[in-house]
């Protein structure tokens, strides 16, 4: 459902992703390996329709995502893509079940559907407890459950996590691989980019694919 | 040479709008001669970044020209004083050979620029872009017509020479003359309400039965007939003198600037209308398109009913 083809992405003079060529299938479980600045975090972005490929394509459900205008773009989004970013990228004096509701904002939807659409959320992440408690309040784990939970709010059918166990201690990385085991049961795809060995040899995950220098590399 | 702060406001404006339509001409050309939407190569994603560029050089021209062309006719007001002979904007017009062309051609660049917003809007609700060659052509048309009409703008405002006496309305619009204009604005009465009433009737069945292209074709005529009636007749009731046959008048203070209630109303009733002659569009905003365009009408129609009306109930006469 998601393919890359040939695909490079420059910043000026340097190649971020260089000729990546990647197949990810429905409901797979994919992590990008590879040390900081490898282009993990941009091969995410362009799946994420977040940034346009110098060249090559990127299609996601048969369609060429890096060419749709803009207000697609964002529709695209919108309906296929939860993402966790490595910093969580919440909004700290506002409360959790806002910040969940975040992403359904636009889609203008009833209250009693938007507040059974954050309920189903927050339990599934076991965080209905702190359902008002502000987000700057919140341990580094609780407020990555938040994060996931308004990644998957909009019930998205791609999911991806970038460097999402960078500020988490061991203990609170194995409760987010116990995350992804859930929205694996819902037949999401999953894609993410790491750096943390705990992913590498997990039953969960699919695939491991190297990236080094923004190239697909095989594994050593 | 006339250097007022509104000529030299216009002046600069100007002169940022040659640059930045020049960018975007180049702009244009290479989109309308290499945008493939199948190829994904370097050429093509850079081919997009550059028609959004270009597309927000394009709307920053426009938006500011539209009120411009508000402020460009407030302007020609307010210089009317600094010409001997002008009493208003008609005045200082007709003080050089550039005058009424560049007055056509900035209502037609008014009018062409509100069809390339609405066409840029319809484009990128499109996911394949229909019509990204499209309103990147009209551009390259609009873009002469742009620089024709700065051009006629300078050398207007650079002729104007306030020692000469120049003509005003009266004499401009006079019917008594045998000029085309004068046949034109002579008309009979009866006639000329007939045709304006009646292309309203012509236009509110076209309106009621949802024929499209019928009531943009009506909407070209009313735009026209509108005119006519309103310097030959309507006018005539707004300045309560039978002689004074002027469009430029009644944007003054001394007739409540009625004037430009009554030319944008008009303006958004003919652009609408004439719109959906030439878009596609989708039938909830075809439906109301058609709406705006024919309550601005319905509105314009009735703002200058009022004026002999209104005369004749206070004086029981009509002016002759």
């Amino acid at each position: 459902m998601i393919y890359l083809e040939n695909v490079f992405k420059k910043y000026d003079d340097v190649v971020a992703v260089d000729n990546v060529n990647l197949k990810i299938s429905e409901g797979e479980l994919v992590v990008l390996q590879g040390k900081s600045g490898s282009g993990k975090s941009s091969i995410l972005a362009l799946i994420a329709g977040l940034s346009k490929p110098t060249d090559g394509r990127i299609v996601v459900d048969g369609e060429n995502i890096a060419m749709l205008p803009d207000h697609f773009a964002s529709l695209y989004r919108r309906e296929n893509i939860g993402f966790v970013f490595q910093r969580y990228n919440l909004v700290p004096s506002i409360s959790v079940a806002h910040n969940i509701m975040m992403p359904l904002i636009p889609l203008n939807l009833p209250q009693d559907l938007l507040k059974d659409k954050l309920q189903k959320s927050m339990k599934l992440f076991n965080i209905t407890h702190k359902e008002n408690v502000m987000v700057k309040k919140l341990s580094g784990g609780e407020q990555q459950r938040v994060a996931i939970a308004r990644a998957n709010v909009n019930n998205p059918k791609i999911i991806l996590a970038d460097e999402p166990t960078a500020n988490l201690d061991y203990k609170l990385s194995l409760e987010f691989i116990e995350v992804l085991k859930t929205l694996k049961k819902q037949k999401k795809t999953i894609v993410i980019a790491t750096h943390d060995p705990l992913f590498f040899n997990l039953d969960a995950v699919d695939r491991v694919i190297c990236v080094a220098d923004g190239k697909i590399l095989p594994c050593s | 040479m006339l250097l007022t702060p509104e000529i030299v406001t216009i002046e600069i404006l100007d002169s940022i709008f040659i640059l930045f339509a020049t960018i975007t001409f180049f702009i244009a050309i290479y989109v309308v001669l290499y945008w493939d939407r199948n190829s994904f190569t370097n050429k093509q994603y850079h081919l997009q970044m550059q028609s959004y560029l270009g597309a927000t050089i394009i709307k920053f021209i426009f938006y500011l020209k539209i009120p411009l062309f508000l402020f460009f006719v407030y302007t020609l007001d307010s210089i009317a004083n600094l010409l001997p002979g002008a009493m208003c904007g008609a005045g200082v017009v007709n003080a050089t050979v550039y005058g009424t062309p560049l007055l056509f051609l900035k209502i037609l660049n008014i009018y062409l620029f509100g069809y390339w917003i609405v066409l840029h809007k319809e484009d990128m609700q499109t996911k394949t872009q229909t019509y990204i060659r499209l309103k990147f052509f009209v551009y390259i048309v609009a873009y002469f017509l742009l620089l024709s009409e700065i051009f006629l703008e300078f050398k207007m405002f650079g002729g104007l020479d306030v020692s000469q006496v120049v003509d005003c309305c009266g004499a401009i619009f006079s019917t008594t003359d045998s000029s085309y204009l004068a046949e034109i604005l002579g008309m009979n009465t009866t006639l000329l309400l007939s045709l304006f009433y009646g292309t309203f009737i012509a236009m509110s069945i076209a309106f009621f039965l949802k024929k499209r292209y019928l009531f943009s074709l009506i909407n070209l005529f009313y735009l026209i007939i509108s005119l006519i009636a309103l310097i030959a007749f309507f006018g005539t009731y707004i300045y309560e003198l039978p002689t004074h046959h002027c469009p430029f008048c009644m944007l003054q203070k001394d007739y409540h600037y009625i004037g430009y209630l009554l030319y944008i109303m008009l303006y958004l009733g003919t652009f609408y209308g004439l719109l959906l002659g030439f878009i596609d569009f989708r039938k909830e905003k075809e439906e109301l398109y058609r709406k705006i365009s024919f309550t601005c009408n319905t509105f314009y129609l009735f703002l200058v009913s009022y004026f002999p009306l209104s005369f004749y109930i206070k004086n029981g006469v009509w002016l002759s």
